[in-house]
């Protein structure tokens, strides 16, 4: 059985967002909800200024606080390590949202409960790649398996030694990112 | 706000209606059990359809899914050289456009009180053809005119067609407030504007050219692999902008001295001979008094006016001649080169040259002319075909340019046009000073707008007739000219939305016969496609089922050829010479410049990564991306606003000499002291955009110039503004 990661690789982030509104629409969700957002980070003083743009969605961890906290079993690891929320057990309480470090989780207003990234988990099924990375213009991101030393991700994340957004919070993120 | 979110959420809920099964948000929540169950009882119907994306004049081809007869999601075709397998995300967002309520739906005519009415097709071809005659006989046919967006072929061919056989050449395209500039430089210094080799190139300079905001999308992940391959790349702009991310260094330049830094670049490659001589020899005219020319230009005199360094102009300089040929100055698009400043022409001729010094023509990691496919036309003997009216354009004063459209209002002022036809374009909102354009077009005989929304310039109409969206029919044939050149075309995803819509060759169709020109447009669009691929052999069938092709014929690199009078690069320029011209690009000054000791900036603008025009301010999925993102922020310089007494996010009246507006700051280092940064798209005036609550629209604010007297370009950054916190 796979592991599913992705690599993100922010010297080829365009900061374009074609990732969020196409993973909008291939998971027909309204307009005002976004399962990839973005924070803009600036670094120093006119004329020697930097800026980068990272997109953040949920990291699918090994270690889900939204999963340890959900009270009723609603979060789970489903196959290949991806992170769900069943619906039909889900009771609205939004410990997941608040429990999750990279706030990567939005409120349905419709149905009053959590949504979140899935890693296009019913189109990978059938060998798809998710709908982010198909159209990532500078082809920043990797999909893969983790587990499969010879992926295309992992050669990738050893040779530019990605690493996760924050490794320090213990979660261990699935989505490795470059600078 | 608040009422832009209600308006949005009702909008969902009224198509999700409209479509029927739609589970809006629905499979994120799903486990994959439950979803797998579901899936298992009902059986999509899903089809996937080749066609071209509308977000921008790219046109990139395109997959479409339809599920259940609803548009659905998209992903880039591979094989067309603009998307290159990808979409940009005004591509996935404009797939919501024939679901908008805010579409027109039937043929409106204005009333005597301002309002519109509702009237039946044949009504509105019966009284157009009929107004149309009868301006034609009291003034002349000279007085009507087309305008249409330049990058969509079928409102091009059919408008021109239909002017023609009523008897006029006066066609337009947006090119005067876009890339016109550019065009008109480069097309009288080497003959065309060439695309530029960016997966093999060493060095890349972008001057005001923005590839991560204003996308081509198979540029961007060349750039990219480019980038992996070590190639160094250099950003030359007033603001930091999304491509800093993918860049090696950035140049912050003084707005609208672009010219400056390219002139002293071209003095560092002679200087220090750096240039490829032997280039120059065999393919330069005039190279002699360039170089005269440009002794003076040295990278300490362009630092007093550019504000850079005269280390980083040799740095930059040495790089690209060091690089060459696999190195270049990007042509640009719209920015320093394009339709910005009085001297833009100037600098696309500067950078046409800074290349040709490069020697990079035709060369692989440089500047290359593609090959263009070649498409045939319809039969005459069959299929009459109008003759080129041989009465002068009514803006031949401009012997370089193609069609000056920003010159429109003053020649209806000066009763030069008195009927216009307008077609997938605004151009009361889209040029110069709107208010001042708006008062002109009123002065019309006759203005018909063929749009899916309800523009500024419909608003002004007699007669506004609603097109089908751009997945819902059929376009013309299209030939993109590159290293290989393709065929691709636009076809029907999706059936009709609104019953009471037609496509554009339909519209022009009708209009011809009532306006007693049927004769010429005894054909369907079929048939015009048919006969436009029969010279590549392919038929309309094969087209239609991938969308795009490519021809199989990719170009010799090497040996360039200069389509000038010289047939060389015209370091001197034959042909500005004998319009009166510079025949040299030397240094001019913008027309206007700040002064910093009064508070005084530069309104600078320029494109965003998730809107086009004011039209993709109507799309609720981009919309919201502004909200969000504080998309519609005037950026000011960080240390400069804090003198203001400015925070983050205050309001402030931005005041130039002919309006003002009002708009939220964003404070950055990111942007050159002297300007004011905001992006294009906002502050639309139409009545029913959601996107007119954003901003303010940086064109209300720009004096209606006198255009500079090379392209007639709309000088979209010559404006001087202050600002005071409300």
């Amino acid at each position: 059985m796979a592991r599913y990661g992705m690599l993100i690789d922010l010297t080829k982030c365009a900061g374009c967002m074609a990732c969020t509104v196409s993973c909008q629409f291939q998971n027909e969700l309204p307009p005002e909800v976004h399962f990839i957002k973005f924070y803009q980070q600036e670094y120093g003083t006119f004329p020697d200024v930097s800026l980068v743009n990272i997109p953040v969605q949920c990291q699918h961890c090994e270690n889900p606080p939204c999963v340890y906290n959900c009270p009723t079993g609603a979060s789970y690891i489903a196959e290949g390590g991806v992170v769900l929320i069943d619906e039909s057990k889900c009771i609205g309480c939004k410990y997941c949202m608040t429990s999750c470090p990279y706030n990567a989780r939005v409120l349905n207003e419709e149905t009053h409960t959590p949504m979140k990234c899935i890693f296009c988990f019913d189109h990978i099924q059938e060998g798809e790649q998710p709908m982010c990375v198909q159209t990532c213009l500078g082809g920043a991101r990797v999909f893969g398996d983790l587990d499969d030393p010879e992926s295309e991700l992992n050669k990738q994340i050893n040779e530019k030694k990605a690493r996760p957004l924050r490794p320090d919070l213990g979660t261990k993120p699935k989505i490795f990112y470059v600078w | 706000m608040l009422q832009e979110k209600i308006s949005r959420r009702t909008f969902l809920k009224a198509t999700a209606l409209a479509a029927g099964a739609l589970s809006v948000g629905a499979v994120g929540t799903f486990s994959f059990e439950t979803w797998k169950k579901a899936e298992a009882e009902k059986k999509d119907d899903i089809r996937v359809i080749p066609t071209l994306c509308t977000g921008c004049g790219n046109f990139c081809g395109l997959n479409v899914y339809v599920k259940n007869g609803r548009v659905w999601r998209a992903v880039g075709l591979p094989q067309h050289p603009k998307s290159k397998g990808k979409i940009c995300a005004r591509g996935h967002g404009l797939l919501a456009t024939p679901y908008l309520r805010q579409r027109l739906t039937q043929p409106l005519k204005r009333t005597e009180d301002g309002n519109f009415q509702p009237i039946s097709w044949e009504q509105a071809f019966r009284e157009i053809g009929e107004k149309l005659q009868e301006i034609r006989k009291k003034y002349g046919p000279g007085v009507i005119a087309h305008i249409s967006y330049a990058g969509q072929k079928t409102a091009v061919w059919y408008g021109q067609r239909l002017l023609w056989a009523l008897g006029s050449p006066n066609t337009f395209t947006h090119a005067a407030s876009c890339y016109a500039g550019r065009g008109v430089g480069f097309e009288h210094t080497v003959g065309g504007t060439p695309g530029t080799d960016i997966a093999n190139a060493r060095y890349m300079v972008y001057i005001g050219r923005n590839l991560a905001e204003g996308i081509t999308p198979g540029d961007v992940l060349e750039l990219a692999k480019a980038r992996e391959k070590g190639a160094q790349i250099v950003l030359v702009d007033p603001r930091v902008n999304n491509m800093y991310q993918m860049a090696t260094k950035w140049v912050p330049i003084r707005p609208g001295t672009d010219l400056a830094f390219v002139l002293a670049l071209a003095h560092v490659l002679i200087k220090e001979g750096l240039y490829d001589a032997a280039f120059v020899q065999e393919y330069g005219y005039g190279f002699e008094q360039f170089a005269q020319a440009v002794e003076k230009y040295t990278p300490q005199w362009a630092e007093e006016i550019t504000g850079v360094p005269a280390a980083t102009i040799q740095e930059v300089a040495r790089g690209l001649g060091k690089n060459k040929p696999r190195a270049f100055i990007h042509p640009g698009w719209h920015g320093a080169t394009g339709t910005q400043y009085a001297n833009s022409v100037d600098a696309a001729r500067a950078i046409a040259l800074v290349n040709a010094l490069l020697g990079n023509y035709q060369k692989e990691g440089g500047l290359i002319f593609g090959k263009t496919p070649p498409l045939g036309n319809l039969n005459p003997a069959k299929y009459p075909a109008p003759e080129k009216p041989a009465i002068p354009r009514v803006d031949s004063e401009w012997p370089l340019a193609h069609d000056v459209v920003t010159a429109v209002p003053d020649k209806i002022r000066d009763g030069a046009l008195k009927a216009i036809i307008v077609n997938r374009s605004n151009p009361v909102m889209h040029y110069n000073n709107p208010l001042y354009a708006r008062e002109a077009y009123k002065l019309l005989e006759l203005l018909v707008v063929v749009d899916i929304f309800m523009s500024e310039t419909a608003e002004l109409a007699h007669y506004v007739l609603p097109e089908v969206s751009y997945l819902e029919r059929d376009d013309l044939v299209e030939g993109v000219g590159g290293k290989k050149p393709i065929v691709a075309m636009r076809q029907q995803a999706i059936g009709k939305i609104h019953p009471e819509t037609k496509a554009s060759w339909e519209i022009y169709t009708g209009i011809a016969e009532a306006a007693g020109v049927g004769k010429y447009f005894n054909f369907t669009l079929d048939e015009v496609n048919q006969a436009m691929l029969a010279p590549t052999g392919l038929s309309l069938n094969e087209l239609k089922a991938k969308g795009t092709i490519v021809l199989n014929s990719p170009i010799v690199l090497g040996t360039p050829k200069f389509n000038t009078p010289t047939g060389k690069v015209e370091f001197y320029s034959t042909e500005f010479k004998a319009a009166g011209l510079d025949p040299i690009p030397n240094w001019k000054p913008p027309l206007v410049m700040p002064d910093v000791s009064k508070g005084e900036f530069r309104l600078i603008n320029g494109r965003q990564a998730y809107h086009s025009h004011t039209n993709t301010t109507r799309n609720p999925y981009l919309l919201v991306l502004t909200e969000d993102y504080h998309g519609d922020r005037l950026w000011i310089n960080r240390r400069v606003a804090e003198r203001m007494g400015l925070k983050e996010g205050d309001w402030v009246e931005v005041r130039s000499e002919v309006a003002t507006g009002r708009v939220q700051v964003h404070l950055t280092e990111a942007i050159h002291p002297e300007a004011v940064f905001i992006y294009a798209p906002y502050g639309s005036l139409a009545k029913n955009n959601p996107g007119r609550n954003f901003a303010f629209s940086f064109m209300t604010l720009l004096p209606y110039h006198k255009l500079d007297p090379a392209a007639g370009i709309a000088l979209t950054q010559e404006v001087i503004v202050t600002l005071r916190k409300i």
